[in-house]
């Protein structure tokens, strides 16, 4: 089995406004091992979250290629990348991007669908990992009922929903408060300890000085 | 969870939204169905009696038009302009028996009645009348009626019963047996009598013609024609015309429908185009966690079919209620007073029934193809970065 989960080869993003053209990223290099718990860091708007976007196959490279587990993913088609997105990787955003019309059930059911999971899996799993990360009390809660935190472990199990090899958290505890944000990242330091492959962006320093591998960006280049 | 249940939750989370778009198809369906099955019922009733007539050849005045050919069939008061001398040169031509009528109106009890002056004995052989209660007429004299079995059921007659038309008093001397024609609901009375109280001289309004010889018929409109000034049509004709009419105002009915259901693909387009809009960052995290592009051009594309398939089901029946609720009260007009007690068949016709819901289906698709074509268009990043 192949060590490096990821891997990015001059990994360029650029947008273009008009006549102007925007460097997001100017040539990313990077090699993140499987199992291993990695941060990107860095300043606001200096491309740390376009490489998460490229990494998660969410967005397409202008040059340069991602290769998951030696797939070379700026290849795929979109609906391969879909299909990568829903068996191999989970994602955790800051606003945690819950479906507000669905419970909680539902919404890590949901992410089970479209690996095509049969229903009755779905329901049985979705109550396991809602389980797992201590809300067994809120399978039929909305969304709108819950905490910060609370929402966001339902973001985390969704995320573990097809029990992906990799999640790609873009600031998981960006938006809580620090009783919440404890929480989760207890959650999150549990799932590494399983022997998930963790990729997070944040701000938070915490974080960083527990990561084993720190990534800074800035302007768009890896920042040694 | 699964595709079907997500699209149900998605539609039905804007409760109003929901239930003002669905109105919107609903009715048009409702009118589609509505116009569709009283256009249809008319059309049934129409050969229906043109059938009953039982006659080849219908010998008419010349220069009437359409609308005094439908009259023939719906048993209207018609213009009496054959002399009694033509009825018998017809007549007298070989292989045809040929009955006259004079088509008037009374009123019972302020509801307008037909009265139809005969040859009875002729008439009687034509129709193969047979009497329910009491006495056939024996003479072309007689003060007397007969009257059709719904007339009898509606006024309540019965042999012996006086009416009174145009001021004069005439016994009710027998009751015919239900034909399932307009024969039921009409006073017959010898043609004599019918043309002095009307004071029409010794005129009918047309003759109905039977031939031994179907194959013959158009000798025998030549024949007619040369015997007498008059204009000949052969039922089939007749049909034909009154059809054709009946058809044009059905499908500018139709039309008028199609403007609705049109207006209501234009809410349906309206309300998921709002839906995508307000929804891009969700499709961004179905994006995200791994619906494919064409996963979500199905499920908007769901959304919108659903739409049709309930306003459909909705519509076909809020339309056949309507229907035959309003049967009764637009055969107060004579161009449909036909329809009476015949809109049930057509509104069991299972054809308009998953016509009209496959229709709304099909509407509702369409309508939703830009939208959802739209929403599928959205790539995860655009879609999850939405404020």
């Amino acid at each position: 089995m192949n060590d490096i989960i990821v891997r990015t080869e001059n990994l360029i993003k650029t947008y273009n406004t008009g006549k102007v053209k925007i460097f997001a990223l100017r040539g990313i290099n990077l090699e993140i091992p499987r199992g291993s718990f990695s941060c990107i860091i860095g300043p606001s708007g200096h491309g740390k979250s376009t490489l998460m976007h490229l990494i998660g196959g969410l967005d397409k490279p202008t040059e340069g290629s991602v290769f998951i587990d030696g797939l070379d993913i700026t290849g795929l088609s979109n609906s391969g990348l879909s299909e990568l997105r829903a068996k191999r990787i989970g994602f955790v955003f800051q606003f945690f991007n819950l479906l507000q019309n669905l419970t909680s059930e539902e919404n890590v059911e949901t992410a089970m669908m479209f690996s095509k999971t049969p229903e009755k899996t779905q329901k049985e799993k979705a109550k396991e990992l809602l389980s797992l990360v201590g809300l067994s009390d809120k399978f039929n809660a909305k969304p709108s009922e819950l905490s910060g935190g609370q929402q966001q472990r339902i973001a985390i199990a969704r995320a573990l929903a097809n029990d992906p090899e990799m999640l790609l958290m873009d600031e998981p505890t960006g938006n809580l408060d620090s009783e919440s944000e404890t929480e989760v990242l207890s959650q999150i330091f549990k799932l590494h300890k399983r022997g998930k492959t963790i990729i997070i962006v944040t701000h938070n320093s915490e974080i960083a000085r527990k990561a084993e591998i720190v990534c800074k960006i800035k302007d768009g280049r890896v920042d040694k | 969870m699964n595709i079907p249940k997500l699209v149900i939750k998605n539609i039905t989370r804007k409760k109003g939204r929901f239930v003002f778009t669905l109105l919107g198809i609903t009715i048009g369906i409702a009118s589609f169905v509505t116009l569709l099955s009283l256009g249809g019922g008319l059309k049934n009733e129409v050969k229906k009696q043109a059938s009953e007539l039982g006659a080849n050849l219908i010998v008419t005045p010349k220069g009437w038009c359409a609308y005094e050919q439908i009259s023939v069939l719906t048993g209207e008061q018609l213009p009496e302009a054959i002399p009694f001398d033509e009825v018998k040169k017809i007549s007298a031509i070989k292989g045809l028996t040929a009955v006259p009528y004079l088509t008037e109106r009374t009123a019972i009890k302020n509801n307008p009645v037909p009265v139809i002056g005969i040859l009875y004995e002729e008439m009687k052989a034509f129709k193969g009348w047979e009497i329910e209660k009491g006495d056939y007429l024996s003479s072309q004299d007689e003060k007397a009626v007969i009257v059709g079995s719904g007339i009898a059921q509606q006024f309540k007659l019965n042999p012996m019963d006086m009416l009174t038309i145009r001021g004069e008093g005439f016994h009710v001397k027998g009751i015919l047996k239900e034909t399932g024609s307009k024969d039921d609901i009409a006073i017959f009375m010898p043609l004599s009598a019918a043309q002095k109280l009307y004071g029409v001289g010794d005129k009918v309004s047309f003759i109905a013609v039977k031939v031994d010889d179907i194959s013959k018929t158009d000798e025998y409109i030549l024949k007619i024609q040369e015997t007498s000034n008059v204009a000949v049509v052969s039922d089939k004709q007749l049909l034909k015309s009154v059809l054709s009419i009946v058809g044009t105002v059905s499908i500018t009915l139709q039309l008028i429908a199609a403007v609705a259901i049109l207006a209501a693909a234009f809410g349906i387009i309206n309300t998921m185009m709002t839906a995508i809009s307000e929804r891009r960052r969700e499709i961004g995290i179905l994006q995200a966690i791994g619906a494919k592009q064409r996963t979500i051009f199905g499920i908007f594309l769901l959304e919108s079919g659903f739409y049709g398939i309930l306003g459909g089901f909705i519509g076909v029946a809020g339309g056949l209620v309507f229907s035959s609720l309003s049967a009764p009260y637009i055969s107060q007009n004579e161009f449909t007073a036909f329809l009476k007690g015949s809109d049930l068949a057509a509104a069991l016709d299972l054809r308009l029934v998953i016509g009209s819901i496959l229709f709304s289906f099909f509407v509702s698709i369409v309508s939703g193809l830009y939208p959802a074509w739209k929403a599928s268009r959205l790539t995860p990043v655009e879609a999850i970065s939405y404020e």
